[in-house]
């Protein structure tokens, strides 16, 4: 088995050097705050996103710029792919089925939107991503096809189709698609999680960990969500939570279903592992909406404590990649997030409110 | 150049009437960093307000960058504000400004729109290519209409007479026409257009009196035609989308010239704004403080008295006067005085931090031991000429765009002319020796054939010159050390520092002994006395350190707040200050033997390419084979050992140098001006 400076000795000098060269606050709040579109656009252009200023430049079409923001996310993983081997391979290819399973989504939407809600597609159906990440699929016969049964055929050769199989029928009964997008969730968290098995006992802590953070965020989102939202049971609830969470266990997410002021319970539940952060969570707030972004902003800074944490910790284990798999993302969520307020004309101070 | 400019700090009494003239005067000296009136004068804290500018700074630094997004991504140059513009200010109006500014990104924002339209048809017409390429256009394919999810396909006949009307009506939508068969009365036709067209198409069809018929054989023998039907398309709207885009850009190179106008208006008013936003006023009287370079003392007295026809007060103090004063807490900025030629190793030394007010600069040293440490590290006239060409292409690529890259390019100059001068000194070119060394023969003592009339014939001799050099150029960090703490007046510190006088007694002591053991073949210790008078009595008069320091410096009681642990902690801290003084030192000093080694690897690895070479073209260096392995032998070295020679000098002038003496707890110099430096009065 290779030493650990022989496995990510490359990986790490190469990552570090990408992670200087992520947008730092200065540049994220010049992009907020500049006036249009092509004003935000412009100041990409010195950076590593300049070929989505390159596309809208030359179409007009901020949608594809977007997907070029994907397919710079999905190059980079792909990149990474060439440079391991063995038990690190197979669990790279498990965080890149992460794009895979958002385009899936994405088409599955349409399908169900042209499908089952009678809504056109036809502006929107050009921007999902058609290129192959790890299983073939083809997103054309996807959003072409008529029913369900279309879908499973062009989804023959990958794992997904027995996921659709085993939940359509719950989708056809609530008109909902959230029990497959949960399914497809699940799936991909468990399968990291398995792959995990391989690495060796400091990266699987590291990978559990850091992907165990990762789904105690999206437990504490759809808690927040669905209880404060929507009044859906703790019944129901508990069906939908994902486990292999690092803070939140089923007994506490128990608790918090059953607590009767949420925040004020995953206050008190991050106070103790995050004191550093829990401070954001004392605002007085006096809503649902307000609660909800309040926590959401929290678990963004939770989610950078733990890569903070991992990044300045022994740097020979796969925590450098996960941890640049984290960051990478939050970025581009951002990016998206400030282009797409910039075309609907919000204010910086509404964009900041909705960035997460 | 050796320190950094002598500053004054400056308070001024003006009456309200006179702001805007002296703001003007100010902003075009440009020589004043603002600081709080407070900060010198605390009491008068309580009688003064803001002064607040009548424009928003932040708003016009707002549109400012506006204007920098529209111009900057063109690569337009933007044009610095000089004395005219400063004297042909006006109040500027920003809602005016924001309006013509978002009428020109409304043209740019139209443009793009058309663009995204034209983006849509190009989709449209890609699908239906793509479906027809997928799906094929056969007969029973057109019988399940369901196949194609996105696309209909009819085939039908019009009256030849409507086939132009009817081909300019499909025009409007993304859709292939192609021409089955012309009749004298009919044409029979192959439509292929967007479901989602469905309803425009039916009425088109219907007002040309289309009426459908059965589908020919060999209908897939057209999937080519409808291929290059859609490509001809698609090839017309890129075109147009081409033109558009370049519009777009039009639209604001037409306006480059208005947009600067406004930028350095902008500009101007910002920095004014900035001026007065710094002011303190009374009932009756503005008031406002900062330091200036002492040389500019005279200018500022001159211009301000000249515009408020002597209706001032103004107060200099030194930045002595102001250190003994203990509740002020302004410290002085710092700048740097360098010629323009040294700005590489500036840059160098203000990355590793800014000098502190009053103390050395040391600049013109790092000059010369970066580049001898450089020059030691990679002897060779070829590959130095190689990597000053180098810079001579990134200066003249990055001149004008990136400041700090230029300054790297030009340090490849320097770096590159002086590995040529210590190549010509060892006899190295292209890692042969084509010309007899100055020097010594490096190449010689690596193959194992010194010059036996040199006095440098071995690698100890090599080692020993790197040594040497290292204890010169630590003993020169100590001089510049006690040059700061004399500057200070810190006695204490001056006598008993570990860089302090006491310290380099311990490290010359120190090298004594190694000398004299060295010469003694390692068998033989200096005597007794002389190793107690060297090293033993310097260690133990630094005892006294800490209890001058606390009756002299902190003027507390020597015998004040002791406890049981007082004299545990006090030998604690003594013995742990000589362990660093011994270890450090010592290891700063061995340190340097990393430039011998560099050199030694330089050379080694060069000889080995030389032997590859040799050994792939079977005896003989110079066949084809042997040559690119020299090639690459070059690169690789010039690559490989050019940044290593580059970052370990850098190493070595931080660590071992600058460590003894440099406090990087300077602030840097920065005046509000037009332009970044002083237009008047340049020296």
């Amino acid at each position: 088995m290779k030493s650990p400076i022989r496995t990510y000795g490359f990986i790490n000098a190469k990552l570090r050097a990408r992670i200087s060269m992520l947008l730092n606050e200065e540049k994220i709040q010049q992009l907020l705050q500049a006036r249009t579109l092509n004003e935000t656009l412009g100041l990409l252009r010195e950076t590593q996103y300049e070929v989505v200023d390159e596309v809208y430049r030359r179409t007009g079409d901020l949608k594809l710029g977007e997907l070029e923001l994907f397919k710079i996310e999905v190059g980079i993983y792909e990149e990474i792919a060439r440079y391991v081997e063995g038990a690190l391979l197979r669990v790279v290819r498990a965080l890149l089925l992460r794009y895979e399973i958002d385009t899936l989504k994405n088409a599955i939407r349409l399908f169900f939107d042209r499908n089952i809600r009678n809504r056109s597609i036809e502006d929107t159906r050009y921007y999902v991503y058609r290129e192959k990440i790890l299983h073939d699929i083809s997103i054309d016969d996807i959003l072409g096809a008529n029913r369900v049964e279309g879908i499973t055929e062009a989804l023959k050769q990958s794992p997904y189709k027995a996921i659709i199989e085993a939940n359509w029928d719950s989708v056809e009964k609530t008109q909902s698609l959230f029990a497959l997008e949960i399914a497809f969730d699940r799936f991909y968290y468990q399968n990291i999680l398995n792959e995990t098995a391989h690495l060796s006992q400091t990266d699987r802590r590291v990978v559990e960990r850091l992907i165990g953070v990762e789904i105690d965020l999206l437990n504490i989102y759809w808690i927040t969500r669905y209880i404060g939202f929507y009044n859906i049971s703790s019944d129901r609830l508990h069906t939908i939570i994902l486990p292999g969470g690092h803070n939140l266990s089923a007994g506490t997410i128990e608790d918090a279903l059953r607590a009767e002021n949420v925040a004020h319970f995953l206050q008190t539940l991050l106070k103790s592992n995050y004191p550093g952060v829990s401070m954001l969570l004392s605002a007085d707030t006096h809503d649902n909406t307000s609660r909800l972004l309040l926590i959401e902003r929290l678990l963004e800074q939770i989610m950078i404590h733990e890569v903070k944490k991992t990044l300045s910790g022994y740097p020979f284990t796969i925590g450098i990649i996960l941890s640049y798999y984290l960051l990478k993302r939050n970025e581009v969520r951002k990016i998206q997030t400030i282009l797409n307020a910039k075309q609907y004309e919000l204010s910086p101070d509404r964009i900041k409110g909705a960035m997460s | 150049m050796m320190f950094t400019e002598p500053m004054v700090s400056l308070i001024a009494v003006v009456r309200d009437t006179d702001m805007d003239r002296v703001t003007q005067e100010l902003l075009s000296q440009g020589v004043l960093q603002f600081i709080r009136v407070e900060e010198i004068k605390k009491k008068w804290s309580e009688k003064l307000e803001d002064v607040d500018p009548a424009v928003s700074q932040a708003r016009i630094a707002e549109m400012r960058k506006r204007i920098e997004g529209f111009l900057r991504p063109l690569a337009i140059p933007i044009r610095m504000p000089n004395e005219l513009d400063l004297k042909k200010r006006k109040p500027v109006d920003l809602e005016d400004t924001e309006k013509k500014l978002n009428a020109v990104a409304g043209e740019v924002q139209t443009v793009r729109d058309k663009q995204q339209k034209i983006q849509q048809e190009i989709m449209k017409l890609e699908n239906i290519k793509q479906q027809v390429g997928t799906y094929g256009i056969n007969v029973s394919d057109l019988l399940f209409a369901g196949t194609y999810s996105f696309i209909s396909i009819r085939i039908g006949k019009i009256k030849t007479e409507g086939l132009g009307d009817f081909t300019k009506q499909m025009e409007k939508h993304p859709a292939v026409t192609i021409t089955l068969k012309e009749e004298k009365a009919n044409t029979h036709l192959l439509l292929i257009y967007m479901k989602q067209d469905e309803e425009e198409v039916k009425q088109i069809l219907k007002e040309a009196d289309w009426s459908a018929v059965e589908a020919p054989d060999g209908l897939e023998d057209f999937k080519g035609e409808i291929g290059g039907d859609i490509d001809k398309k698609i090839d017309a709207l890129r075109s147009e989308q081409r033109q558009l885009a370049g519009r777009a850009d039009t639209i604001i190179r037409n306006r480059a010239s208005f947009l600067n106008e406004f930028w350095i208006q902008l500009r101007v008013n910002e920095l004014y704004y900035k001026i007065q936003s710094n002011f303190e006023k009374t009932a009756r009287t503005i008031l406002f403080s900062g330091w200036l370079p002492a040389k500019k003392e005279w200018n500022v007295q001159e211009g301000v008295v000249r515009v408020t026809k002597g209706r001032c007060y103004l107060e200099w103090h030194s930045p002595r006067d102001l250190a003994k004063e203990p509740e002020i807490t302004t410290r002085a900025p710092v700048k740097l005085n360098n010629p323009w030629f040294l700005a590489p190793f500036q840059m160098l030394v203000t990355t590793y931090g800014i000098p502190e007010y009053g103390t050395i600069d040391p600049t013109p040293a790092v000059f010369i031991t970066y580049l001898i440490m450089f020059g030691l590290m990679f002897p060779d006239v070829g590959h130095g000429f190689v990597i000053a060409l180098f810079g001579i292409i990134g200066n003249i690529l990055f001149r004008g765009k990136n400041e700090n890259f230029r300054n790297l390019s030009n340090l490849m100059i320097y770096c590159g002319a002086t590995a040529v001068l210590t190549g010509v000194l060892v006899g190295s070119y292209f890692g042969l020796p084509w010309l007899k060394p100055v020097w010594f023969d490096f190449h010689g003592i690596l193959s194992g054939h010194p010059e036996k009339q040199s006095l440098i014939n071995s690698i100890f001799d090599v080692l020993t010159i790197s040594i040497y050099f290292g204890i010169a150029v630590i003993e020169i960090g100590f001089l510049f050390n006690w040059i700061n703490l004399v500057i200070k007046r810190k006695w204490i510190n001056l006598l008993l520092d570990k860089a302090g006088l006491l310290g380099v007694w311990i490290y010359n002591g120190g090298i004594y002994v190694s000398l004299y053991m060295i010469h003694h073949n390692y068998r033989k210790l200096p005597p007794f006395s002389h190793l107690i008078l060297l090293l033993a009595v310097p260690s133990v008069l630094l005892i006294l350190k800490e209890p001058l320091q606390k009756t002299i410096e902190r003027k507390e009681k020597l015998f004040a707040n002791l406890t049981i642990f007082t004299p545990v902690n006090f030998l604690m801290g003594w013995g742990v200050e000589l362990i660093e003084i011994f270890s450090g030192y010592l290891s700063n000093t061995l340190s340097f033997f990393r430039v011998a080694g560099f050199g030694i690897a330089h050379v080694s690895l060069m000889m080995a390419f030389f032997q590859l070479a040799g050994m792939a073209g079977g005896g003989r260096a110079n066949t084809p084979v042997g040559i690119v392995i020299l090639l690459f032998g070059n690169m690789l070295v010039i690559i490989l050992e050019g940044l290593s020679a580059g970052v370990q000098s850098l190493r070595l002038n931080y660590y071992e140098f600058f460590t003894k003496f440099f406090r990087g707890s300077g602030i840097l110099y920065n005046p509000v001006s037009l332009t970044g430096v002083s237009l008047k009065r340049k020296d």
